[in-house]
């Protein structure tokens, strides 16, 4: 189908020669500015997922040069991405790392993403709002720590953001600070997402249609969602509105450039230590320097600690950034223990959008809690062999077992919450000494462990999503253990002692290093944050145009 | 005129219902009922539009049943999105059946039955309806179904975001037809300019439903696929039977300041 590089093809870019590939059209192409190594642009951004390809898109439509780079391929959803669950783990980050912890995350899944987009081009959508106490939980709600950002200061960028993903979500979010529609209609709800309206009407509590990064209208050039339910998988319609197909496009028409199948390996520092001044990548099977007045990094919480640690020199010898010691402390994931259970009706649960109806009850009520923090919960849909896999080694079905659950699969449902967990030093990433990748760089090494109040949390949820599950008529209830999202690593904050990056994302200990991605996160909440993650990026854009415009840059 | 306009909106209603219910996989046997009474509607209208084959009586009864089918289904539809979890909300406004939409078949009924009435009288000028002149009554009638149509469609096109300016059209064009065809119903008798404007207003409704069928094709067009597609966007994307019961209802309109000339000469 496509005469173009094999985006299976481990080293071959396809952006490159002044042009990148056209998401929107098999084999197609777009025009795309590119920079010379040694031209030093104004910001050299690595990673192009949520974070990088936001603001490298916002950057170039400030005017500013851009060059965002990704260890992955650019991907075009058209003739990339199959219905495929195996074929499409190619979607991961699958590099060596180690996992460790009295309670291991597991990696190279659904966590992770390698690739333009980066995990945007499979995540589930869901694009909520952080409850406004959440960035103030130390004040206001007595746990956990404040950031140095309102919601006041975030929500318009929460607004642009759902504008430039046409969120599909509610007429009237039942949660939050009163605000208007979302800019495209929720869509239809299925059969999951209507039983969790049941359970939650019979027990008084609120719901609504989740609101989702897939458009429920045309949009531009994406078409509606067709309700394939291969989300987590890549969308092959582009209704998904992932970094890809948004934030990337964007990127590249305003004049970025964007490097993909490039590892930036160390971001490089003058010889003081004062500055950044640009970062060693590998592509095409050479390492190269690209020179850059200021450098981002948007690696996503393993790789922006990694990168940072592994970019150590003599001025830095804890890795650049590091002063206070918290460049990959402070690790957080979501807590997300999953009850299901077998009703007599047809539910098949794998049409559509995996989570099409959530309850934000418990992010939004404080009492009747033994534990600090929120979680949400939505309705599933795993595809099959997610869930033949789920059985099998969560429940431990095997043979002639295995098969009649999976005969049941059409007429099982279950709830999984996103849950707050506690940020703390203890949970790390750090570099292993003496283990290496395929580029010849320290792999990075990710300790976790909950904590007493997490494990409260995470009882306190499944006990609730078992009694919804009661409500709504269904049996033979079983649980499993797992986590989504990872955060926290590189956190903003007021202080530069006990914190990484201020509130724009600057480096407190070299002025012109940033970071814009999930590791900004002082604490997590019990929602999804990939919309926390745009809103943040679109906010740092601003930021650094009036820095620039005042010469403080 | 009128029964052309009944005819009309009993097409409409019935490949849109062709469309819905199937696309609801007739999931409820009597989802098959306003298919085998549209196509009744129509066929009456047909007729009386044109050799008036049947008796009259027999065509009043199949416009009858029309009008009474449409009634019952209000309540199906109405039931539908009351038991679904979340009640009357807006996600099973969007979603649920929709409530209005089988009104439009009592609305062909209605309109059938008020033809063969002024047929049969030699004075239509002096004819009442509920005690209301016909001309006088058509017009309210006609501009109430109009306004129907446009909370359906206003609905419909929300719920898509109104993501292009064109569905604006249905929800801005029509009511102020509605407004001076519902004028014309109430204004004391004696105007005798042939009220040019209201008639400009009901034309330029009435070829606004016609061009909507080709704005639904294009939008099925913009679904995964195209028109390459049509099995699954025709049924998924924008209805393309909707808009012309905009034009039945104008055409009908139109009839109903003809009887309202007469009333007032």
């Amino acid at each position: 189908m496509s005469t173009s590089a094999s985006p299976h093809d481990p080293v071959t870019p396809r952006a490159k020669d002044g042009r990148a590939p056209d998401v929107f059209v098999p084999d197609g192409w777009v025009p795309m500015r590119c920079h010379a190594d040694t031209e030093e642009v104004d910001f050299a951004i690595v990673g192009a997922g949520a974070g990088g390809a936001t603001l490298a898109a916002r950057l170039a439509e400030k005017g500013f040069s851009v060059v965002c780079f990704d260890a992955g391929p650019y991907w075009r959803p058209l003739e990339d991405f199959a219905s495929d669950e195996l074929a499409q783990e190619m979607l991961y980050w699958t590099d060596p790392r180690i996992t460790g912890g009295a309670d291991p995350i597991a990696l190279a899944g659904n966590n992770c993403g390698k690739g333009v987009g980066g995990s945007t081009v499979h995540f589930s959508m869901v694009s909520l709002r952080f409850r406004p106490e959440w960035f103030k939980s130390r004040s206001k709600l007595g746990y956990g720590y404040d950031w140095p950002v309102t919601y006041e200061e975030i929500a318009p960028y929460y607004d642009q953001a759902e504008r430039a993903l046409s969120i599909s979500g509610p007429v009237k979010y039942p949660w939050g600070p009163p605000r208007g529609p979302y800019p495209y209609r929720p869509h239809e709800v299925n059969a999951p997402g209507l039983i969790l309206g049941r359970a939650a009407d019979r027990m008084g509590i609120k719901w609504c249609s989740t609101p989702l990064a897939t458009v429920s209208a045309p949009h531009g050039k994406s078409p509606p969602c067709v309700y394939r339910g291969y989300c987590h998988y890549g969308c092959s319609t582009n209704a998904k509105q992932s970094a890809l197909v948004v934030w990337a496009a964007r990127a590249v028409k305003a004049g970025a450039e964007i490097r993909d199948m490039a590892m930036v390996g160390q971001v490089e520092t003058s010889a003081d230590g004062a500055r950044a001044t640009g970062v060693r990548y590998h592509r095409e099977g050479e390492w190269r320097v690209q020179k850059a007045r200021n450098v981002v990094v948007s690696g996503y919480a393993i790789e922006t600690p990694r990168l940072l640690l592994n970019s150590a020199t003599p001025k830095h010898p804890n890795g650049l950034a590091n002063s206070s010691g918290c460049v990959g402390a402070y690790l957080t994931t979501q807590s997300g223990p999953g009850v299901w259970a077998t009703f007599e009706e047809d539910i098949r649960w794998s049409k559509g959008p995996p989570n099409m109806a959530v309850t934000e009850h418990w992010n939004y009520t404080d009492e009747g809690k033994d534990f600090h923090g929120g979680y949400a919960f939505m309705s599933q849909g795993p595809l099959a062999r997610e869930w033949g896999q789920n059985l099998a080694t969560s429940r431990g079905l095997w043979g002639e077992d295995l098969q009649r659950g999976m005969a049941d699969y059409n007429h099982t449902m279950g709830f999984v919450p996103v849950g707050e967990v506690e940020p703390r030093a203890c949970n790390t990433v750090t570099l292993v000494d003496d283990e290496f990748d395929q580029y010849g760089l320290k792999i990075p090494k990710v300790t976790f462990s909950y904590s007493d109040n997490d494990k409260r949390l995470i009882e306190h949820s499944v006990k609730f999503m078992g009694h919804m599950l009661d409500a709504a008529g269904g049996r033979d209830q079983w649980r499993n253990d797992d986590t989504s999202h990872l955060l926290g690593t590189c956190r903003m904050g007021d202080d530069p002692r006990t914190s990484v990056v201020n509130a724009d994302g600057r480096s407190w200990d070299i002025p012109n290093l940033w970071v814009c991605d999930g590791s900004l996160f002082a604490t997590t909440g019990g929602v999804n944050p990939s919309l926390t993650i745009q809103a943040l990026a679109l906010r740092c854009a601003d930021r650094i145009e009036s820095l620039a415009r005042r010469g403080e840059l | 005129m009128l029964h052309g306009a009944s005819a009309m909106l009993g097409a409409s209603v019935l490949a849109d219902s062709a469309v819905e219910h199937y696309r609801g996989s007739f999931d409820n046997p009597g989802m098959y009922t306003p298919l085998v009474v549209s196509a009744v509607t129509m066929a009456a209208g047909i007729d009386g539009a044109s050799g008036q084959w049947l008796p009259r009586r027999m065509r009043d009864g199949m416009y009858a049943l029309s009008g009474a089918v449409g009634a019952i289904g209000v309540g199906f539809h109405t039931y539908n999105v009351l038991r679904r979890p979340g009640g009357l909300n807006w996600l099973n406004a969007f979603y649920a059946a929709p409530i209005g939409a089988p009104a439009a078949l009592s609305l062909a009924g209605a309109i059938g039955l008020a033809a063969d009435e002024i047929a049969e009288t030699s004075h239509p000028d002096r004819l009442k309806l509920f005690g209301i002149p016909v001309g006088r009554a058509l017009s309210a009638f006609t501009a109430l179904g109009l306004m129907g149509t446009v909370s359906e469609a206003g609905l419909m096109h929300f719920r898509g975001s109104f993501q292009n300016p064109f569905m604006w059209l249905p929800v801005s064009l029509p009511p102020i037809a509605a407004a001076l065809t519902a004028k014309a119903a109430i204004e004391p008798a004696g105007e005798r300019d042939g009220r040019p404007m209201t008639r400009s207003w009901l034309w330029l409704t009435s070829a606004m439903g016609i061009a909507g069928v080709g704005f639904h094709a294009f939008g099925v067009s913009r679904a995964m696929g195209g028109w390459r597609n049509w099995s699954q966007n025709v049924v998924d994307g924008p209805p393309l039977p909707a808009p012309p019961s905009f034009s039945a209802l104008a055409i009908a309109a139109l009839a109903a300041l003809r009887l309202r000339d007469l009333e007032d000469a």
